[in-house]
């Protein structure tokens, strides 16, 4: 797939996403990927790849320095100027899908994904939560009858 | 596999595979009535089933051309997605998570019960609860519903027990982990549920009723069934009389085939179902077939939805275990004095982190989606789904949009009642107090997802000028044109519609045998 985003403008979409997707957890890995994801999507959108070409050199022209230089507070400032535009909301419509959908997200935030092949949870935790008592399973009725 | 001819007048045929159809289909089977289903999705069976959020959405549901309009949240935040439902063989039972409530005696008299509500287009149906009751019972046998006819509850996943504890502190009582459609010991040759927490996604083990592992496959035992996946019907045909003659579909290669009818039953789930009839109008039928009432594609409705999060300081894991298995019923009661007709249920849901970031805040970003994203463990979810107002405006028609065989897709319009609003905002109130009760840091409401419940566009109607079909299903002006899904819905109640469906498929099979068995001899 061609795109005609140059190597800075990929870091600048990386630094975008970071900046959209504040996780201290997370590692940079699940943003890289997820900008290869935008820039996957854009590589059958001319449309989005517009946006993307046009945008992300828009975005270093906000401030006297590059996007990616900003601190944190200042990008959030920046995001929240353009969240309506298009070029945001492209970005934002593949990203939320790609970046939640990493397993390495899955593992920071602690789920475990596929288990079937392991034979559920029946025997792996379903009903291990332990400070709260035991509620009764049964209805009102069944349980007082 | 039983393959009947293309010209074979005698058989009944069957849209849709669903929890209508694929009942219907089979209770027909067995009566030996020669049955043609035709299934617009593909034949996928358990092997096939992704344990994976979006993977699984890519596989199942019917993501071909739809529209919409109207001031609801869907047409904003998925506006070509009104409804999540199932394109496959088994339909939209391959994806429920089981929820299997009965309608209420004064949910079925709904504009009795309410009385005259501005703007809503309530009437009665022309079904009461004690003529329904022996279907219920039967569609609950078949089904193996958890906590009746003998069959034992579901045990206690996490989410269940923030749920449940709850909602002993708030004061309610009618809490339990059921009635669920999932075995929680083996039944029906069906095993127990291993808990792998994937529902949504298709249940690869088989512990939950669908037409896909129950119905059909004794369908196809009886040598009565001819079914066949990636037939996407495009017109029902009729003869001078007036009587439907048979269908026109579109078959795995493209071609346009005619299947001929003795009898047509549409199960499309309400959308299709809907469009389907306005796609068959002809000289006679000018706005659609079975629509000289112009009810047909109106009264379309989806349920009052909404979800519930808590999020607490300890651990959850709601995603371990039975995706939906907790039912609180305290609100579906008939009280009035709450500031709003009709009531609701809260039942217990579960996302993985794909789809709660997706679904938990549509289109938001920023520390407003990360906070609630990175407390994803520590979080516990319930389903707000209650009774919505019929409005004759709230309608499927047909788009300017096409879909891949230039047919017009289904545009559905919808606008919350007044008394959607006020229920949505009492659940996510009582919902929240849930929570809070046992500890919740914080709780999110969340709007609703796309439908996953529609109902009506062709409603059951004693007086043929108020609705499209009579109280067997049987279109008011075709009479060899059933009706076979939630379409026929009158009102929504507070109640998952499947068992319903189930049951209403089952008293229509026994009628159309009685009527046609007559009729040959």
């Amino acid at each position: 797939m061609s795109t005609l985003l140059s190597d800075s403008q990929r870091r600048t979409l990386v630094d975008l996403l970071r900046a959209a997707f504040p996780h201290d957890t997370f590692p940079s890995g699940p943003y890289e990927r997820t900008a290869q994801a935008v820039i996957d999507a854009a590589a059958a959108s001319p449309r989005l790849q517009a946006l993307l070409v046009q945008g992300l050199r828009d975005l270093d022209q906000q401030r006297e320095v590059p996007f990616s230089e900003l601190d944190r507070e200042t990008a959030a400032v920046v995001l929240r100027g353009i969240a309506d535009t298009p070029f945001f909301a492209g970005i934002l419509d593949v990203a939320v899908v790609a970046l939640y959908d990493d397993h390495e997200v899955w593992d920071v935030l602690g789920y475990e994904g596929a288990s079937y092949d392991q034979g559920g949870y029946l025997n792996r935790g379903f009903d291990d939560l332990d400070w709260l008592p035991d509620p009764r399973i049964e209805s009102y009725e069944e349980a007082s009858a | 596999m039983t393959r009947f001819d293309y010209d074979d007048s005698d058989v009944v045929v069957v849209v849709g595979s669903g929890a209508g159809g694929g009942t219907l289909a089979h209770e027909l089977c067995k009566r030996g009535f020669k049955t043609v289903v035709l299934e617009a999705g593909p034949h996928l069976t358990g092997e096939d089933y992704h344990n994976d959020e979006w993977k699984a959405f890519g596989q199942m549901a019917w993501t071909d051309p739809r529209t919409t309009s109207g001031s609801w949240a869907i047409a904003k935040d998925f506006p070509n997605l009104p409804a999540w439902i199932v394109k496959a063989v088994g339909g939209t039972t391959t994806h429920w998570a089981g929820a299997c409530p009965r309608f209420k005696a004064h949910e079925l008299a709904a504009r009795t019960a309410y009385g005259d509500i501005d703007g809503a287009s309530l009437l009665d149906w022309p079904i009461t609860l004690s003529e329904l009751e022996p279907y219920y019972d039967q569609a609950e046998i078949k089904m193996g519903v958890s906590h009746r006819h003998g069959r034992p509850p579901l045990p206690a996943n996490n989410n269940y027990k923030v749920f449940a504890n709850g909602a002993e502190k708030v004061g309610y009582r009618d809490y339990a982990t059921g009635p669920y459609a999932t075995n929680a010991e083996p039944y029906d040759g069906r095993p127990a549920t291993v808990q792998d927490g994937f529902n949504f996604q298709g249940d690869k083990h088989g512990s939950k009723w669908s037409t896909l592992v129950a119905e059909l496959p004794k369908a196809e035992a009886t040598g009565n069934l001819d079914l066949r996946a990636d037939s996407h019907v495009a017109q029902i045909l009729h003869d001078t009389d007036g009587r439907a003659t048979g269908v026109l579909y579109v078959d795995r290669n493209g071609t346009l085939r005619r299947q001929r009818a003795a009898v047509v039953c549409v199960a499309g789930n309400s959308i299709e179902t809907a469009r389907l009839l306005l796609l068959s109008a002809s000289t006679q039928f000018p706005d659609g077939l079975a629509n000289s009432s112009g009810q047909v594609g109106r009264n379309y409705m989806r349920h009052t939805t909404g979800t519930v999060w808590g999020q607490f300081d300890k651990p959850v894991r709601m995603y371990r275990g039975e995706t939906m298995a907790g039912v609180i019923g305290d609100e579906a009661r008939l009280d009035t004095d709450r500031g709003f007709a009709g009531g609701y249920y809260m039942q217990t849901i579960a996302l993985g982190p794909a789809f709660f970031g997706k679904f938990v805040a549509p289109g938001s970003w920023g520390p407003a989606l990360t906070d609630v994203v990175d407390k994803y463990l520590n979080t516990a979810g319930m389903w707000i789904v209650g009774e919505d107002m019929p409005q004759e405006s709230n309608r499927v028609t047909l788009s300017e949009t096409v879909d891949e065989y230039g047919l017009p897709a289904a545009n559905v319009h919808f606008d919350d009642h007044p008394n959607d609003v006020l229920m949505r905002r009492h659940g996510h109130q009582q919902g929240a107090a849930v929570y809070k009760a046992v500890g919740a840091t914080n709780t999110i409401e969340t709007p609703p997802y796309p439908s996953t419940h529609n109902l009506g566009t062709c409603r059951m109607s004693q007086r043929p000028g108020d609705g499209v079909v009579d109280r067997f299903g049987r279109a008011h002006d075709v009479p060899n044109l059933f009706v076979s899904d939630g379409s026929v819905f009158t009102t929504g109640g507070a109640a998952n519609p499947t068992l319903t469906i189930v049951a209403l498929a089952i008293r229509q099979a026994e009628y159309i045998a009685g009527q046609y068995r007559t009729a040959r001899s």
